[in-house]
């Protein structure tokens, strides 16, 4: 492609010396709760140091944040991220199993792979964290949602944040097809994993009765039934959020609920169940029969009645591969109504918050430096990140798609 | 005037039975078949005159006109420039410190053949009996009703080709219609835009037959199966223009038998019917190019040319339009190649490049597609500025079409179709406030009465109400 070598690259801020003490000055900040703008911020040894007018003369490096905006590291809380490398090819999909006997048991963090290039491209556009969440393919039950963080060395940090469990139509799909049906299986399986949690030793040595899960799927379920893990179950119909939300309240189950397509329509109610709940502001179609009340606005609706939101972003089989587009999520969901500082806790300090991450997912003095310095206002589309901070480390902006886009545009020697 | 070789005119006159030469001698006329059996009923509608003033205008033939006015007379732009003069009757628009750009245009959707709910009883996407279905015609399976269309309206797109899916090789003919509500398809079907044919390389085809043992089960069996249909379709081309010939030299001949396939497949040869081809990989678009040489036609377009920036030499060498999206990868091994800076890339190569969205998601935002796909290219040092970038979205999808002298810009002579933005359309907080198809408006984002819903919304959710 000789004909491609006409430009110089543009001096990227390059990573390197996480030691080096950084101020970047007038620049607008939108901290996770609230927005500073024209501010500055002070960052030294992997740590918000300072801000706005306490920062110090000088640093290391100074940037001109002009134009510019910083937001907390994007957290994704719907991705399949280190667990698919190319969708169909099977052998590079681990976040659901073809073994039926392995539901509430699969940790996906089991099968993380951290040299996925997935990772890489992520978090250059601004994700330094992630759910990477397992998908059911036999029971209600997918398995356990591990905590990612997508830094230089991406690792698990945490293998089992919440149990995840599908009763949309699809979920019902995997028991019997009815919904009624699908609501008798899971009062079955709570009630093994009650009983296996008070009889533990007889049920290991097979002195109980015959249960609907494995040994393995009921310990898995010890920490849903007890109430000291998140169950997150995916579900869209107004009137099957509210039968979840009625079943979590009797089994005293610590509810995350996901996808709510037709959330806003029991909005009240999931408000003063006080469940959050993890969504994807982009959908309005009536893609299937429980998600006819789909809308642009359900993020501002569930806001405005006091939802804890936690966002994921661009679900058009694009969540995992360009998981760093929750941003664009987040800003349709600012452009249909939803205040913008919202917006951005969804995708930062709500989801650290809720998920006790290793970063505050907020930017304040004495946090760990976990952060995106945008080219312009942190939501639109025309603004790229230009530094990454990850849990206190500058993030190489290196990728597969940059390696390939630069063989053939050749810079000119 | 008679000519021994069928030529485009003379076949599109449609059914002749009979005529007279200027002798007055009666002699034979060659019986053809009908090529517009389901005609356009499109009528543009009668609206009053309309001045959009003061507006930022991105043209979609690469130029920004700040605070300028945009007259339309009879569904036709008529003026672009300032102070113009405002016709008797005219709808005054102030469109101070908003956009206005041309109707957007989406070359590559499934709305109303895979429509909203995503249930079998409408799922027409695919013909996948048979790995050549050139037969069959998207627009037999369009739902006029589908969802979808009210919400891609509402997201700027006046205009979009509808294709069948990429389960077949050949997986039959394109429509391009104008997105407005209508209780039958041919109200909708763009008068007089050429048909299409879709064609898929690669994965799917030989996924989805070899699978069944079947032909093509690999990519050498894909290119078997497009020859040899080729190699039919210009066998019965001959048997045609052989016919016109012995008619037109005075002999009584039959037509021959007509061959739904081959039609479609002669229409291509003959020019008339445009390639719309599926193709990711550089590797593939050179084959289908060169097969496209050897049975003698041209190919519109590659869509989701993942890899349209290794290709892009070759593509504007070739005059083949890149159609691709923003940034979509990693679903399929031929799509794992993706680079965000792709359309900038083939757009600097001088290549026509397309944003497409096959998807009912990203059709209603192709503006932040557009945006995504600048800030990628001008990340890298490329110039592009917004002028240019709304041309993948308006021009060059028009081009692609055979449609560039009626929609894709805001010029003079041009019909109507405009969007009316609340801000930089390539703002992800913009939205299309007023769009006009022809000249009437479609879409009103602060009159409910002009904003279509379609029948399946009505009492679904609550009985007094139709589903936002």
């Amino acid at each position: 492609m000789k004909n491609f070598t006409r430009f110089l690259l543009l001096s990227l801020l390059t990573a390197n010396a996480s030691a080096e003490s950084i101020l970047i000055k007038n620049v607008d900040i939108y901290s996770g709760s609230e927005t500073l703008p024209s501010s500055h911020i002070y960052i030294a040894d992997g740590l918000i140091k300072a801000l706005g007018d306490a920062v110090p003369e000088t640093a290391d490096r100074v940037i001109d944040g002009s134009g510019k905006s910083i937001s907390p590291g994007l957290f994704n809380a719907e991705t399949h991220l280190g667990a698919v490398e190319v969708s169909a090819i099977r052998q590079t999909v681990d976040f659901y199993t073809d073994n039926a006997d392995v539901t509430a048991s699969l940790k996906v963090a089991d099968a993380f792979n951290p040299n996925s290039t997935l990772l890489p491209h992520n978090r250059i556009h601004g994700l330094t964290h992630a759910l990477s969440v397992p998908e059911s393919n036999s029971g209600l039950f997918a398995g356990q949602v591990a905590l990612i963080e997508l830094g230089k060395q991406p690792r698990v940090v945490n293998d089992s944040v919440a149990v995840a469990m599908d009763f949309s139509e699809y979920g019902v799909s995997l028991v019997g097809n009815s919904r009624a049906a699908a609501m008798a299986v899971l009062r079955q399986n709570l009630a093994d994993a009650i009983d296996f949690s008070a009889n533990k030793t007889a049920a290991m040595a097979g002195q109980r009765r015959d249960y609907s899960l494995s040994l393995a799927d009921l310990q898995a379920l010890e920490p849903i039934v007890k109430g000291t893990q998140p169950l997150i179950v995916k579900v869209h119909r107004a009137s099957d959020i509210s039968n979840i939300l009625s079943l979590a309240d009797k089994y005293a189950i610590k509810l995350i609920l996901s996808g709510v397509m037709e959330g806003w329509m029991v909005a009240n109610d999931i408000a003063s169940a006080n469940v959050p709940v993890i969504m994807d502001p982009i959908y309005n179609l009536p893609q299937s029969y429980e998600s006819l009340g789909a809308r642009l606005d359900n993020a501002k609706l569930l806001n405005d009645a006091g939802v804890t939101l936690i966002f994921t972003g661009m679900s058009s089989s694009q969540s995992t591969h360009n998981a760093y587009l929750v941003r664009q999520s987040a800003g349709n969901a600012v452009a249909n109504g939803l205040d913008k500082n919202s917006a951005i806790a969804a995708m930062t300090s709500n989801p650290a918050t809720l998920f006790n991450a290793n970063v505050s997912g907020d930017i304040k003095v004495g946090a760990i430096a976990n952060l995106v310095l945008w080219g312009g206002d942190p939501l639109e589309m025309t603004s790229e990140a230009e530094l990454v901070i990850i849990n206190g480390e500058q993030i190489p902006m290196a990728s597969r798609s940059l390696q390939l886009r630069d063989r053939y545009f050749k810079v000119a020697p | 005037m008679r000519s021994l070789s069928v030529n485009a005119a003379l076949l599109a006159t449609a059914v002749l039975l009979a005529g007279c030469d200027n002798t007055g001698t009666t002699i034979g006329e060659p019986i053809l078949p009908n090529k517009n059996p389901f005609p356009s009923t499109y009528q543009v509608p009668v609206s009053s005159a309309l001045v959009i003033q003061g507006g930022n205008l991105l043209t979609g033939n690469n130029q920004q006109l700040e605070n300028t006015d945009l007259v339309v007379e009879n569904g036709i732009i008529t003026a672009i420039g300032s102070n113009l003069q405002v016709p008797q009757g005219a709808t005054v628009i102030d469109a101070t410190g908003k956009w206005v750009t041309p109707g957007l245009i989406d070359v590559h959707s499934h709305m109303g053949v895979y429509p909203a709910p995503e249930t079998s009883n409408h799922s027409d996407g695919n013909e996948m009996t048979s790995p050549v279905t050139p037969q069959v015609w998207a627009e037999h399976s369009v739902w006029p009703e589908d969802p979808h269309f009210e919400k891609a309206l509402a997201g700027g797109v006046t205009t979009v080709q509808i294709l069948p899916g990429s389960g077949n090789l050949i997986g039959g003919r394109g429509v391009t219609l104008k997105n407005i509500p209508s209780l039958t398809v041919q109200g909708m079907k763009f008068p007089d835009a050429p048909y299409s044919l879709k064609m898929a390389c690669g994965e799917n085809p030989k996924r989805v037959y070899g699978n069944r043992d079947m032909l093509p089960s690999t990519r050498m069996g894909n290119m078997a199966g497009y020859r040899g249909a080729w190699i039919e379709a210009a066998a019965y081309k001959k048997s045609w223009d052989d016919y016109v010939a012995d008619i037109n030299a005075g002999d009584d001949v039959d037509p021959p038998i007509r061959d739904l396939r081959l039609e479609t497949l002669m229409g291509v040869l003959d020019g008339e019917i445009r390639i719309h081809n599926h193709c990711y990989k550089v590797d593939e678009m050179a084959q289908m190019i060169d097969m496209s040489k050897e049975f003698g036609y041209e190919i519109a377009a590659f869509h989701h040319a993942v890899e349209g920036y290794k290709a892009a030499p070759m593509l504007a060498a070739e005059n083949i339009c890149g159609v691709m999206w923003a940034d979509w990868w990693g679903f399929k091994q031929e799509a794992f190649d993706m680079v965000r800076e792709n359309i900038a890339l083939v757009d600097y190569a001088n290549a026509c490049a397309i944003i497409h969205s096959d998807d009912p998601i990203q059709v209603q935002r192709m503006n932040q597609e557009v945006a995504k796909a600048m800030s990628a290219g001008r990340r890298m040092g490329l110039d592009i500025s917004r002028a240019k970038a709304i041309g993948w979205a308006t021009l060059n999808p028009a081009i692609s079409l055979g449609l560039e002298d009626r929609i894709g810009s805001l010029e003079s002579g041009k019909n109507a179709d405009i969007v009316l933005w609340s801000a930089d359309p390539l703002s992800v907080y913009s939205l299309a406030e007023k769009v006009w198809i022809d000249g009437a408006l479609r879409f009103d984002r602060n009159d409910p009465s002009v904003q279509p819903t379609s029948d399946f919304n009505l009492g679904i959710l609550h009985a007094e109400e139709s589903r936002p």
